[in-house]
């Protein structure tokens, strides 16, 4: 990873994302995809002509029973003949995606490609889809998708760290808030921290008001080179790092209280983007948290508070939209959650903050975003800095 | 010269497992409309401004991409572009009259009756809705004659959800930890881990390189069949997979002498009962399950606290 300054520079120019739902009954899969590259396109002032690649990135095929989905999507989208892959990570699809379509600029083999990610998960059983991430033969009949898992941990943080129900709440309490204003975003409605304690143990201590919605939804960006960028906006988003690491399944100093390889990934991003002090620095971030406790988990890992401090931050209030490093004004998850395609959700509501152009909610002046993306159980984490 | 190594494969038990899924498909405007129609014995075509003409219906044209223009009502007839047999029935490309495109379907004649170029029509189901098998096959047609394309009119509401379901069945492969690991289960009732490469605790499940110094794992040890939680959270949501009625804790625990996580479970008798007295570094032993054992996890029924 040493030389992940050494591409090309890559910039998102354009963005498009679907109104995500609890269920879109209208379109398939692939109508899906298509409204997300429409937009896309449109947004970057291009037409499907001006692409030269394509990933498509999505979660677990059991989610929606299509294999190889790529060869239904590519005709849906007009890229017959183009050159294709289909990137799949779990949660991290949509990121995985993205850093494959960042490699295709940086290392010069494309000068534009269209990354589109998408899930549907309406359609499947999600807890049980997920569970068969784990072994067959060690763990799978017990599982209960990750949230049995990511459940357990947090307890284990509860006492190592104070992450506590309270902290998680007031997570959950800000994202849901700020995703009120999202018009992407399905899931608004304001909650108070009393009312997630309140709420019903799913997988205590993860309760219903700590989860996310289950949503369908796509989303697409156009990474450029720095030579054609240029045609599409003249205030890109530039990609100053990203990586995407992982640790082993279950390995015995695998402690899961910091995210490990979240935090080496955001090592060698900051190495790359010149970060040296990321709550000063940042204007915006936005995380992917499948359950309130893992921003949390994330404010530590990606080094915005020192180890144990997570449920200072998040009281202080430092990370609300008015606070000095707002993480998630999109509303991150809790506003929508279509899995596979939330990597690309949290790059495109970056990119427009560093773009100048979140609509419903700009945090003034932003300049320097950071993103974090993730998926197995805790196991695959990446981020990436976007800058104006 | 590079030399193939001596090896060979080797015929050895497998372990089944089974993913049993259902779904609720959404099919889209055109599929949606192509199914709500079937049962009416109409064939929904889509018609693209290029001209070109697709059935059954789609709502992206397959050469570029572009949106469907209208609806139209295609013929019941066409002609086979290509067959195979498959077990016993013979399945066809059909080309309909005034369309762009092949589809596959059951041809209902015998496989040495047909040529490519043989004129065929639909023959209709009775009772059949909402599927493309409303439409038993195609037989051949000889003397009919070239249908038209028609318009639609008034197309029926497109159906937007077929329910839908997934049985996959698999045979895994143990390998040779595994398949000692639950060989010594089954036969001793004891489990038994890999050393790591450079220390004495065992990895669970044992593998053959230790993940930290990626070297070769060392000896095989039994470990106890008592150990630490590390991770535990209280399992209260109903879902479909599910093997236990909830409440229950989901536990991830150390057994002693091992340094990874065995994934189990842990009866509980209520929520509150569970958040007061499971926790992390809660001491548990295993209760295995009575009767003869089947050499799996599910020889160990759940574990239960000590002194709890």
């Amino acid at each position: 990873m040493s030389n992940i300054t050494h591409g090309g520079h890559v910039a998102i120019v354009g963005v498009g994302q679907t109104h995500h739902a609890r269920r879109r009954t209208d379109v398939s899969q692939a109508g899906l995809v298509r409204e997300a590259v429409d937009r896309a396109l449109a947004d970057a002032n291009l037409s499907m002509e001006d692409i030269d690649s394509i990933v498509v990135a999505s979660g677990p095929v059991l989610f929606a029973a299509v294999n190889q989905p790529e060869k239904w999507v590519v005709n849906a989208i007009g890229a017959q003949n183009k050159p294709v892959v289909r990137v799949t990570s779990g949660g991290g699809a949509g990121f995985a995606g993205a850093l494959a379509g960042y490699y295709q600029v940086a290392g010069g083999f494309a000068e534009r490609t269209l990354v589109v990610a998408y899930d549907k998960l309406s359609e499947g059983q999600l807890q049980y889809s997920i569970s068969t991430l784990y072994d067959p033969f060690w763990g799978r009949e017990f599982a209960v998708g990750i949230m049995g898992f990511s459940a357990a941990y947090w307890r284990a943080r509860m006492d190592a760290l104070g992450h506590t129900e309270e902290a998680a709440a007031m997570v959950a309490v800000k994202n849901r808030m700020n995703a009120i204003a999202n018009p992407y975003a399905h899931m608004k409605k304001e909650v108070t921290v009393e009312e997630v304690l309140a709420s019903k143990p799913l997988c205590w201590p993860i309760k219903l008001l700590d989860v996310p919605p289950i949503s369908d939804g796509a989303a697409a960006i156009v990474l450029a080179s720095e030579k054609v960028a240029a045609k599409s906006t003249t205030r890109p988003a530039w990609i100053q790092g990203i990586a995407y690491c992982c640790e082993a399944d279950n390995a015995p100093e695998r402690s899961l209280m910091l995210s490990e390889p979240l935090a080496i990934a955001a090592r060698h991003v900051y190495r790359a983007a010149g970060i040296t002090n990321p709550r000063r620095q940042f204007d915006v971030v936005e995380v992917q948290e499948p359950y309130s406790c893992f921003e949390l988990n994330y404010y530590e890992s990606l080094g915005l508070c020192p180890p144990g401090q997570a449920a200072d931050l998040i009281a202080s209030g430092a990370t609300q939209l008015d606070g000095d490093i707002p993480v998630n004004p999109s509303g991150g998850c809790m506003g929508a959650n279509p899995i596979g395609a939330v990597g690309i959700i949290r790059l495109i509501e970056a990119a427009t903050q560093v773009m100048g152009r979140s609509e419903s909610h700009q945090i003034k002046d932003a300049k320097l975003a950071l993103v974090q993306s993730g998926g197995g159980w805790a196991n695959l984490r990446g981020c990436a800095v976007l800058s104006a | 010269m590079l030399a193939a190594p001596d090896t060979q494969a080797i015929d050895l038990p497998t372990f089944h497992s089974v993913i049993d899924l259902p779904y609720t498909l959404t099919p889209g405007r055109a599929t949606g409309t192509f199914l709500a129609e079937i049962g009416n014995r109409k064939i929904v075509g889509s018609h693209f401004a290029s001209g070109k003409i697709i059935a059954p219906a789609e709502d992206f044209s397959p050469d570029d991409g572009e949106d469907v223009q209208t609806f139209v009502e295609v013929p019941h007839t066409g002609v086979l572009e290509g067959y195979t047999k498959v077990n016993n029935d013979v399945i066809g490309l059909i080309q309909l009259d005034g369309c762009d495109n092949e589809f596959a379907h059951i041809i209902l004649a015998d496989f040495e009756t047909l040529a490519v170029g043989t004129r065929v029509e639909a023959v209709w189901a009775d009772g059949v809705e909402n599927s493309i098998l409303a439409i038993k096959g195609f037989r051949p047609a000889p003397e009919t004659p070239i249908g038209k394309v028609l318009p639609l009119g008034k197309p029926a509401n497109p159906i937007e959800v077929i329910p839908y379901a997934m049985k996959l069945d698999y045979e895994h492969a143990y390998g040779p930890y595994y398949g000692r690991m639950f060989d010594e289960i089954r036969e001793f009732g004891r489990i038994m881990g890999v050393r790591t490469s450079n220390g004495d605790d065992a990895l669970l499940p044992p593998r053959e390189r230790d993940d930290i110094t990626h070297k070769r794992t060392g000896t095989w040890k039994a470990c106890e069949d008592t150990g630490t939680i590390r991770g535990c959270s209280i399992i209260n949501l109903e879902f479909i997979g599910q093997t236990r009625p909830p409440p229950y804790v989901y536990a991830e625990i150390v057994l002693d002498g091992a340094s990874t996580r065995l994934i189990h479970m842990i009866d509980a008798e209520s929520i509150q009962w569970a958040k007061d007295n499971v926790r992390p570094g809660s001491r548990v032993r295993a209760i295995w399950t009575k009767g003869e054992r089947t050499g799996s996890l599910r020889d160990i029924e759940r574990f239960e606290l000590i002194d709890g």
